[in-house]
């Protein structure tokens, strides 16, 4: 019975590895459309609510009451975090974070650095900012579920732009490496 | 060999426009006129943006900025063409009807950009 395992692993912990997706050399283009995918995806999510609410009306067949609650500028405001770390992400030179000290300046990496941690600040500040929205001004009021969509789409608004970035972010970092080496 | 695609292929055109425009006079709103236009430039990224993909001595995977741009806005017009009709009756501001024609021309017409520009590529590659 004891046949000896094809592909021995000795670092593998379960007896069935995880499946080995590869998508080749595509990788990266898959990438990137997926991050363009999920970055419009966002945006509409939260567009969705907007155009909703400026057309809000009763259910039919009860009388017409104004609706109670709109989509104003504050759920507007952690997406636009979002999208700003999104940018300041994004104009980082990759080659400076994974830390070759050996051409440029040392500094610079330092600098690099700093930039991707405030930019991430940035999208996580989104991300806290739109739960903050939809705790405090949707569910601790009480709206029915018709309003508090608008905060749920919010949050989706700023999860699905966080995994964009990151998705953006993988897939054009390790491109060039035959191996796949997930290091951020 | 190749008439008979092109013959197709405008046909096929022609009914994803179909289905665009009667989406929108049926109910008299011209509003899913847009996913239309959204379909059609949504290639023209790429296309503007393959040019830039660096010289003949960089490898053809390798990418760079610019390709890689013209890749994200071109995945983000594309979903907003299947995006924008769905907001819009989700919102009843067009019925679900016209939402469901809109997106079928509007893929439609991008499926035949798409198989166009896949078919007729060897063609082009010869002229270079």
């Amino acid at each position: 019975m004891a046949v000896p395992r094809h592909n021995y692993d000795p670092r593998r912990v379960c007896i069935n590895p995880f499946p080995n997706i590869s998508l080749g050399k595509h990788r990266r283009i898959i990438g990137i459309y997926l991050a363009g995918g999920l970055f419009a995806l966002a945006n509409w999510t939260f567009l969705d609510a907007a155009i909703l609410s400026a057309h809000a009306h009763s259910p039919y067949g009860e009388p017409e009451r104004p609706p109670p609650v709109h989509v104003g500028f504050v759920d507007w405001v952690p997406g636009l975090f979002s999208l700003l770390g999104m940018i300041i992400i994004n104009l980082i030179d990759k080659d400076r974070v994974q830390g070759n000290e050996g051409f440029g300046d040392s500094r610079a990496v330092w600098r690099a650095r700093l930039f991707l941690f405030i930019g991430f600040a940035f999208m996580a500040g989104g991300l806290a900012g739109s739960v903050c929205v939809l705790v405090l001004k949707y569910i601790l009021n009480h709206f029915p579920e018709q309003y508090t969509y608008y905060g749920y789409a919010n949050v989706s608004q700023n999860v699905a732009l966080m995994l964009s970035a990151i998705v953006l972010w993988i897939s054009q970092s390790v491109s060039t490496e035959y191996e796949y080496t997930l290091s951020i | 060999m190749h008439i008979p695609a092109v013959i197709l292929l405008s046909f096929v055109l022609a009914v994803g426009f179909l289905l665009v425009i009667l989406s929108c006079a049926l109910w008299g709103n011209w509003l899913p006129l847009l996913v239309a236009l959204t379909f059609v430039l949504a290639p023209l990224p790429n296309a503007l943006f393959a040019r830039c993909g660096g010289d003949d001595f960089s490898t053809e995977y390798d990418g760079s900025g610019p390709v890689d741009l013209g890749r994200f806005i071109t995945a983000s017009v594309v979903v907003t063409g299947f995006a924008l009709p769905l907001v819009l009756a989700h919102s009843e501001i067009i019925a679900p009807g016209a939402c469901a024609m809109s997106i079928a021309g509007g893929s439609l017409v991008y499926g035949t950009i798409m198989a166009y520009s896949a078919t007729f590529k060897e063609e082009s590659s010869d002229f270079d």
